[in-house]
């Protein structure tokens, strides 16, 4: 390999260049005071170690997947490590409001606003309906149903960036419809489940794919593009094996089947040019909020265009009591005044991810600051990481335990992230590489285990008050732990990655090819 | 790069050995010091950088290699300037 270039090409997105500053690593020469703590440098671990611990606690042991509970465990983890601190505390507070604003933060919190904002607006221009529609178009049956499933699944997770949202709507409206035909129940959560990693890892507005590029000062329209390759050498034997598996797994017996037609809607399909714009302006290198941002405007105009959504569905403000302004299409009379529609509730949606990203980037700092961070890599590169292949396998199978653990995959991916960073650089990995061995086992492994988030988040749908079992019998509940070997997109992207660590397969330096310029915010 | 040339970059097999010739101009990561000087891991092979500032570790830079021995996977470089920093 000897192309050359001269310099570091332009901004893709007139951002200021990296400085180094994120989560403060940078700075680790510079004369800022370290924090001295009672235990020495490895109590600085303590606020992560403890987060860690109420995570797994809280989702693994409890299988509560509710990520306004891993904003309090974040907060008492860090408030513990206050206690640990010798002389005075200022230092420990300070080194919090330090961490909260780092710019790596930031850069993912306004992409996460812009994107809640695209998929919610997907979501009521009925996107879903659409994709329902093909599927009765296609005439799948019993048999074909699940990879059907997975396909669709995966073009609407692309489509709204939110594995999490596509599982939640394919196990509300395909999933019962597929099992009334006759599909295995655990097949065709599985292949749902499977969709759901397929868009949670390549879709440019996913939030681990926004955590996964910024972390790693690169681009994330060049990340998307750079990862297609793992994604879709997964996906095509996974679609293959849901072909192989629907033939052979039989299904439950229920009476009075229900037509897919009721819910299908062919204009949903329109969608697909609203998410096709955002992804080829993110790959073509506009800034990520540009990109997201044309695909919202177009997909309102559609929604409005052919009726898919009125626009109170979009933006609607409540009052209780009519006035000479609620004749406008944007207000409505109710019960309790507020404002709602899919810009408020797509935004809103992500608080609870900026809160928790915060204290987590919080945490990193403190224990950059108090030394902990530091003998942490230290042992990886004496120890582990000493050659690129082993370096690779750590960075691989190092997020694969964080994400097994923590199963709220974007922050287990946010706490993983400065090691993935740090070590690769050790061997001067580029960003892109570095980016998609970060995402693939976060956005796998949070849909596989049965206490994983993404895969709590459908057997809610199933298990509710108002849930599918209550609807239709036992037969549409799935247990969780049943369809942990059939998430063959999952398997197969986790198996890629260290099939890749291993050959040397995407492998790239970064004098090959550097990174295009962060969509900073 | 093209947006088609993005998705068509890293379809090979990487080595993690990487060679390099005389005259190529490289961007790397300064990733430690070694006999009071600079040198870049690129994977497994080692790139020595003659004249770069004293803070460099951790900083990505543009560097002019002077020599490369294939068989040893080294090489011998010369600072230019520097573009970036680590990412964390």
């Amino acid at each position: 390999m000897t192309e050359t270039r001269d310099a570091a090409p332009p901004a893709a997105d007139g951002g200021d260049p990296p400085d180094g500053s994120e989560f403060g690593v940078g700075e680790q020469n510079s004369d800022d005071p370290r924090i001295e703590f009672r235990g020495g440098k490895w109590a600085s671990t303590v606020p992560l170690a403890f987060f860690i611990g109420w995570a797994i606690f809280q989702s693994g042991v409890l299988g509560i997947g509710d990520t306004n509970g891993l904003v309090v465990g974040a907060l008492i983890g860090t408030t513990l490590g206050m206690f640990l601190v010798r002389g005075d505390w200022k230092r420990y507070a300070d080194t919090i409001f330090e961490g909260m604003t780092q710019r790596v933060a930031a850069t993912a919190i306004v992409a996460w606003l812009w994107a809640g904002m695209f998929a919610q607006t997907l979501q009521v221009g009925g996107f879903v309906e659409g994709l329902i529609f093909a599927a009765d178009a296609l005439n799948v049956g019993a048999a074909t149903f699940p990879a059907a499933a997975f396909v669709l699944c995966g073009l609407l997770a692309t489509g709204i960036g939110t594995g999490y949202g596509a599982t939640v709507a394919f196990v509300t409206l395909f999933f019962p419809a597929g099992v009334l035909i006759g599909a295995n129940p655990v097949l065709l959560f599985a292949a749902i489940l499977s969709g759901a990693v397929f868009g949670d890892n390549l879709a440019p507005v996913s939030d681990t794919t926004i955590v996964s590029a910024v972390t790693q000062d690169a681009d994330i329209g060049g990340v998307v593009a750079s990862r297609f390759k793992y994604a879709i050498g997964a996906a095509v034997p996974a679609f293959a094996a849901y072909l192989i598996a629907g033939s052979v797994m039989s299904g439950v017996e229920l009476e009075g089947a229900v037509a897919l037609r009721e819910s299908a809607n062919a204009l949903g399909l329109v969608h697909l040019l609203s998410m096709g714009i955002v992804i080829v302006t993110a790959v073509a290198g506009r800034h990520i909020v540009e990109a997201i941002s044309w695909g919202l405007l177009v997909a309102i105009a559609f929604n409005l265009l052919f009726g898919l959504s009125s626009a109170s569905d979009i933006v609607a403000f409540t009052v209780t009591e009519a006035g000479s302004l609620s004749g406008l299409p944007v207000v409505e009379v109710g019960e309790t005044a507020g404002v709602g529609g899919s810009l408020y509730s797509g935004a809103v949606g992500f608080f609870p991810l900026i809160v928790l990203t915060l204290l987590i980037v919080a945490m990193a700092q403190i224990m950059i600051r108090g030394g902990g961070f530091e003998a942490i890599q230290t042992f990886l590169l004496d120890r582990v990481a000493t050659t690129v292949r082993r370096a690779e396998l750590t960075m691989v199978l190092g997020t694969a335990t964080i994400n097994g653990m923590i199963t709220i995959n974007t922050a287990a991916e946010i706490a993983i992230a400065p090691y993935v960073a740090r070590i690769g650089e050790k061997f001067n990995i580029n960003g892109y590489r570095r980016a998609n061995i970060l995402d693939a086992n976060t956005s796998a492994l949070g849909y596989i285990f049965p206490w994983a988030g993404g895969v709590l988040v459908g057997y809610q749908v199933m298990v509710g008050p108002d849930g599918l079992g209550a609807e239709y019998g036992p037969e549409m509940v799935v247990n969780p732990i049943e369809v942990v070997p059939y998430v063959f997109h999952g398997w197969f992207l986790v198996a890629i990655f260290v099939l890749a660590a291993i050959t040397g397969f995407g492998r790239e330096y970064i004098p090959d090819r550097v990174s295009e310029e962060v969509s900073r915010a | 790069m093209s947006v088609f040339d993005k998705f068509l970059a890293g379809w090979s097999f990487r080595g993690s050995t990487p060679d390099y010739a005389a005259g190529d101009v490289l961007e790397v990561m300064v990733t430690g010091e070694e006999n009071g000087g600079h040198v870049a891991r690129i994977g497994d092979s080692t790139l020595r950088i003659e004249d770069a500032p004293a803070d460099a570790i951790n900083t990505r830079i543009i560097v002019d290699v002077e020599s490369w021995d294939d068989s040893a996977h080294t090489g011998r470089a010369t600072y230019r300037k520097t573009v970036g920093e680590s990412a964390f």
